[in-house]
């Protein structure tokens, strides 16, 4: 190679001149004729046991004239009477409702719609999200609590259209409204609107959707695909992946993870919420009251909970779970449920003493907090003393701190809660924390609208980073003052001593601060500290809370990772074990992988340096598997467990260029087809009369020679 | 190979090979044997050999003919009913388009 040397760079030179000539030449004629919308998010299919909801286009594409949608009247044009089917329709967010994407969805003039999503949601609220989520995998159901099945008393989101959960057979683009849907709306005007309602002439702009799905059918139907090509192919073409990752838990008191199943002496109060959302669009799910308002305060009171719990330790341990893909059917605590029944997991359901869990609480404003129990269990007698015993010991909190916490008026269902998969298997006394009595007080549960403008997490527009994160917020402080109050509650229904509570407090800012970085900029000085310094470049990715898949399959998502050493920093210790020490802390005899964490974190980075002091935090927070057991069991199509999975895709984009209409099309396909039939003729023609025409010049070279 | 210019005898040995590999579930070699032999059978003046060709043709022919009728039974019923047969038809599949049912 190296006596090459020098020939190397010529024919290389030769090489990437030829390449690039072609690159440029061919890149300018694409640029030339279509403009790439860069800034959209797709609808994506999604699959269970029994069912496909989403969106796909065609395989090269779905293209169609474009239409904006202002009044009533666009819509029948699109509908009815407009000349040049199929459109491609564009609208505000304020057409994005069940009426009209009903009518477009069952209409064929239609090839894709793009919806123009703003940052606040319409005031009468909005949800895409079904009025009772997850109706078929929670506990009520025609056997346990008939009346109450199917959401028979309460509709927990009244808003829900279930578009989200609908099936459409064109694609659905959601944009940003910036400088693009600028491009688009002024690419309509000039082309495709005539005066007075006529028929606009050609050339016409065209919007083309890219987003074809491999998956069809039902989970069932995908998952056997999938093993068809990895039994039978060289080059597997997987059709869909299921929906995984992990849950993160921590322990008030480590266990020891090396033993699974039953824990003598062992009684541990679960404090749960969920980690994940979604919404109609694909990897966006901000969730802010949906989900984040409940994991952050529960983050919070675990920090408030540990240093005081740890000096005192109460005596029954506390167990803080973090679940995952709870809003697809409770993948999460589904399998923990599992993996506790089949000894697959740190301890049984034998060792679980109760439950706490924090559903939606972000939007309770300090006026009232209410405790949701289950009316089928508390009719056992026994069930019914520990349920009083949580409640009097909330109240008692509660009291303490002059907040008002009830029990709803009348005796009603549990509302959508992970709580719900231990009660399908063993009356677990328990209780659901949530700020709404009956429906859901969230407006726009599991939409894109579910965003920190609506927890009102906002600050004026001339702070610096690190006044933001100074910034103690409305919000904030209230989500404080529920942390304080599952914290003590905790602390109490473990056992712990009455005048100690007044020693646990959630931290505002600590608050604050988690809800900056989870709803506005994870990519800030504190989450950067707090994480490892080599993955630093995930906090400048966007963050989702949608579950998602994995690929490899043992993956971590990258915010549940994060998510993980927030929750290890804010309970852990830190220690002074070196890198290597941290990474294998096996060697040392006071440590012990079974019962901790290690984590290596980058630690805070004052103002004159640059690196930052990094040092080992040691925590009981430990990641937990949240992968549906009707995939172990290979039960695709499971009544009792989450069966979802995503769809594969190849492409996905979205761009607009000009279309002539079809005559031109074809006369220049008809001229093209001509020139060429004409070349052959005249070609034939001269070679065999090639002696003749030539003749002459012939004479003229071999007189020369 | 050129037929013109073998001789008979080679040409009934061929023509009487290809007839024979046939019967290995191969149509395609009678639809070669039929191409190839059709002039020497039916077109080119008699020979001795050629009886013995033109009877190879056409069993030849009939072989074929079937295995195109069965064929294309086959295929027609595999491509519309597909789809309905769901499971069974995923596993009777070798490649299935992606994205269609």
């Amino acid at each position: 190679m190296r006596r090459m040397g020098p020939e190397i760079p010529k024919w290389f030179m030769i090489l990437s001149v030829c390449w690039l000539y072609k690159g440029v030449t061919c890149n300018s004629v694409e640029q030339k004729i279509y403009v790439a919308l860069n800034n959209t998010v797709p609808c994506v299919r999604l699959l269970n046991a029994t069912h496909q909801i989403g969106c796909q286009s065609l395989k090269s594409g779905s293209t169609g004239v474009l239409h904006v949608l202002q009044s009533e009247a666009d819509l029948d044009w699109v509908l009815s009477t407009g000349p040049h089917p199929p459109y491609m329709v564009f609208m505000e967010a304020s057409f994005f409702n069940n009426v009209t994407m009903m009518r477009l969805k069952n209409s064929t003039r239609v090839a894709g719609v793009a919806v123009v999503i703003p940052n606040t949601g319409p005031a009468q609220g909005y949800s895409p999200h079904t009025g009772c989520p997850n109706q078929n995998t929670g506990v009520y159901s025609e056997k346990y609590g008939p009346l109450l099945a199917n959401c028979n008393n309460t509709v927990w989101n009244p808003l829900g259209n279930g578009l989200s959960y609908e099936d459409f057979r064109f694609p659905i683009f959601s944009l940003k409204d910036d400088n693009e849907t600028e491009v688009i709306r002024k690419c309509f005007e000039d082309h495709n609107v005539a005066a007075n309602g006529s028929a606009p002439q050609y050339p016409l702009c065209a919007m083309q959707l890219f987003s074809h799905m491999s998956a069809v059918i039902d989970t069932p139907t995908c998952m056997r695909r999938n093993h068809l090509q990895n039994s039978f192919s060289i080059n597997p073409d997987m059709v869909c992946d299921p929906l995984r990752d992990y849950n993160v838990i921590a322990y008030l008191r480590p266990v020891n993870t090396s033993t699974k199943g039953h824990k003598a002496n062992e009684s541990v109060v679960i404090a749960a919420t969920r980690l994940d959302g979604r919404s109609f669009f694909w990897d966006i799910a901000p969730a802010a009251e949906g989900t984040v308002a409940g994991f952050v305060t529960l983050l919070a009171a675990a920090h408030a909970l540990f240093p005081v719990a740890q000096e005192v330790p109460p005596p029954r341990n506390i167990l803080f779970t973090f679940f995952q893909g709870e809003t697809f059917d409770y993948i999460g605590s589904s399998r923990m449920v599992y993996d506790m029944q089949n000894k697959k997991f740190e301890i049984d359901l034998d060792n679980v003493h109760s439950v706490l869990e924090l559903g939606q609480v972000g939007l309770w404003n300090r006026q009232k907090l209410w405790m949701h129990s289950d009316p089928i269990s508390r009719l056992n007698s026994s069930v019914e003393e520990e349920v009083g015993n949580l409640v009097n010991n909330i109240k008692f909190v509660a009291s303490q701190m002059n907040l008002s916490v009830e029990e709803p008026s009348v005796s009603q269902a549990l509302p959508p809660s992970s709580f719900q998969r231990f009660l399908r298997v063993r009356p677990v006394p328990g209780i659901v924390i949530a700020d709404h009595e009956a429906a859901f007080v969230n407006r726009y549960y599991e939409s894109i609208y579910d965003n920190a403008e609506y927890l009102n997490v906002a600050y004026p527009s001339n702070m610096s980073e690190a006044e933001q994160l100074d910034t103690v917020t409305d919000t904030a402080r209230s989500l404080a003052e529920a942390a304080t109050l599952v914290a003590r509650s905790l602390y109490k229904q473990a056992g712990g001593s009455d005048p100690l509570l007044s020693n646990i407090t959630a931290d505002p800012k600590i608050v604050t601060q988690l809800l900056y970085g989870f709803l506005i900029q994870p990519n800030n000085s504190w989450f950067r500290a707090l994480f490892r310094p080599d993955h630093q470049q995930v906090l400048k990715g966007v963050q989702s809370n949608y579950v998602g898949v994995r690929m490899p399959e043992n993956a971590v998502k990258e915010s549940t990772l994060l998510f993980q050493y927030i929750l290890a920093n804010l309970t852990g210790k830190a220690t002074n074990l070196t890198q290597s020490q941290c990474q294998n802390p096996s060697d040392l005899p006071e440590e012990s992988k079974d019962l901790y964490s290690y984590m290596w974190v980058k630690g805070p980075v004052s103002a004159n340096e640059t690196e930052g002091s990094p040092y080992c935090v040691r925590a009981s927070t430990r990641l937990h598997e949240a992968y549906s057991p009707a995939f172990l069991l290979s039960d695709y199509a499971s009544k009792e467990y989450s069966t979802w999975t995503e769809s594969r895709w190849k492409v996905i984009k979205a761009r607009i260029f000009l279309v002539a209409s079809q005559e031109l099309e074809m006369l220049t396909l008809g001229v093209g087809v001509a020139v060429l039939l004409v070349s052959l003729l005249v070609t034939y023609f001269m070679s065999s009369k090639a002696e003749i025409l030539f003749s002459s010049a012939r004479e003229t070279s071999t007189t020369t020679y | 190979m050129n037929l013109e210019r073998i001789p008979n005898e080679e040409k009934l040995c061929l023509c009487r090979k290809y007839y024979l590999g046939g019967f290995a579930f191969l149509p395609f070699l009678w639809l070669v044997n039929v191409v190839w032999f059709f002039k020497e059978a039916f077109v080119k003046p008699a020979y001795t050999e050629q009886c013995q060709i033109k009877a190879y043709v056409k069993k030849s022919a009939l072989g074929l003919l079937v295995w195109v009728a069965v064929l294309t039974t086959w295929i027609t019923i595999y491509q519309q009913f597909r789809t309905e047969w769901g499971e069974v038809g995923d596993y009777l599949s070798f490649t299935i388009p992606i994205g269609t049912q």
